[in-house]
């Protein structure tokens, strides 16, 4: 995939890194001097673009016409939304991605301004903090899409409710679903009639919702 | 009118003020509370401290009512976004953007706002005034791209037809008036000395003219 990625602060820099180490073709534009001199020392030079980014000339100059994908990772929200239009309407760049600094600037991250994705930083690590509060032992092994979704896992400890209990009797709702069971080191493939033993690993896909309904089965029974 | 204005520096807070000499109810947004010191003392309106891209912030300026966003900040992106918002998503009947740096231009051309483009339009007064003192602007369209231009028919073109003064492409006659009395010239038309003589014209055109007038 070809990126062009606006911005070349923090995020920008390691945004470009992370995408030249997967093989992917970036280009990166920056018009602040200072941080210039910074990149310079960290990206490939024939990467850099130097220049206003509202310049079609220096857009041009970066191959925007040609990207598949415009990330916008200014540090202004403004910027961001201006380039995420600009890109949409003067290229029909088929994919733009913006990042959002300010929270409360949030709503204004969608098809008013042609921002297909809307990485809001402040919102994702809120969410994750209040995850690994809420989880116990639930280990949380990949977020999913921007965290909507994860691969979790947890052991079946003595006494949880599911234990004697077969896959399709859960009652698990329709953002859960169980991927595997590792019991005694080797992977089980799970169906319905699979019934949970004490000890057992369980790996599931699960909404945030989903992963609290199937946290309470992993607890003892309420009692009576 | 109900208007919200954008940006309380050193435009804003003259729009603000000219605003409410008039009559209407102006409400004004700064993200510093510092900045509504340049405001006129007499001023008398609503100073909503906040960030301009905050919904909140936006409904506390009454954007919802609004009749008419004028957006005026230092900051060409914001400017253009804010204005944007205000057309998109609140259907503002008149938006207003200040164009600050030439260079941002064209950012305001792709979101199709109405701009006012004071540096170069400013710039582009001042060479003319300093340059060609004989010829001036009455009246300039858009952003200068058409102005109208008034000269006076000096000694060596009495008696000439217009057309042999004005070049033929890129400038056209609007009106020709002799002693106090205007008329709807053509190319045809005679000239005399002391005619004031109006043509509208893009920069192309005005700069051959200034040649013949030479």
């Amino acid at each position: 995939m070809f990126v062009v990625i606006v911005g070349g602060g923090r995020t920008g820099t390691q945004l470009a890194s992370i995408l030249i180490l997967q093989k992917h073709q970036v280009h990166i534009i920056e018009r602040r001097p200072d941080v210039l001199a910074r990149i310079h020392r960290e990206l490939p030079t024939e990467i850099i673009y130097e220049g206003n980014y509202s310049d079609p000339l220096v857009l041009e100059q970066a191959g925007v016409k040609n990207a598949d994908v415009v990330a916008a990772c200014t540090v202004n929200d403004a910027d961001n939304l201006a380039v995420c239009f600009l890109a949409r309407r003067r290229y029909n760049t088929p994919r733009t991605i913006a990042r959002v600094n300010n929270p409360r600037n949030a709503w204004l991250f969608d098809e008013k301004f042609h921002v297909d994705v809307a990485l809001n930083n402040a919102e994702i690590m809120a969410r994750m903090i209040e995850e690994e509060m809420s989880m116990g032992d639930m280990i949380t092994l990949l977020k999913l899409r921007r965290g909507d979704y994860s691969l979790v896992e947890e052991k079946v400890p003595p006494k949880a409710k599911l234990i004697g209990m077969a896959i399709k009797d859960l009652a698990l709702p329709e953002e859960c679903v169980i991927a595997a069971i590792i019991r005694h080191g080797k992977v089980v493939v799970p169906r319905g009639i699979t019934v949970f033993e004490e000890g057992d690993e369980v790996l599931a896909i699960t909404s945030h919702d989903g992963a609290i309904q199937l946290m309470d089965l992993f607890s003892p029974p309420n009692p009576v | 009118m109900k208007y919200i204005i954008v940006g309380c520096g050193r435009v804003g807070s003259e729009l603000a003020y000219t605003l409410f000499t008039k009559g209407h109810t102006v409400a004004i947004i700064d993200h510093l509370a510092s900045a509504f010191n340049n405001l006129h003392p007499e001023f008398r309106g609503r100073m909503i401290e906040g960030e301009a891209l905050n919904k909140d912030v936006l409904l506390r300026a009454g954007i919802e009512t609004a009749d008419g966003l004028a957006t005026v900040t230092n900051s060409d992106t914001l400017n253009s976004v804010v204005a944007h918002i205000g057309r998109t998503a609140y259907h503002i009947p008149r938006v207003v953007v200040r164009n600050y740096d030439p260079d941002w231009r064209p950012l305001h051309e792709i979101f199709e706002h109405q701009i006012v483009s004071s540096s170069s339009w400013g710039a582009q007064r001042i060479e003319e005034m300093l340059a060609h003192p004989d010829m001036h602007t009455i009246y300039s369209a858009g952003n200068g791209e058409v102005e109208i231009y008034q000269f006076i028919v000096s000694h060596k073109f009495d008696g000439k037809k217009l057309g042999d003064i004005i070049p033929n492409s890129n400038c056209s006659p609007v009106s020709l008036t002799r002693a106090g009395k205007a008329i709807l010239p053509d190319c045809n038309t005679i000239v005399h000395e002391n005619d004031i003589v109006l043509v509208s014209a893009i920069l192309e055109g005005i700069q051959a003219l200034r040649q013949q007038l030479i």
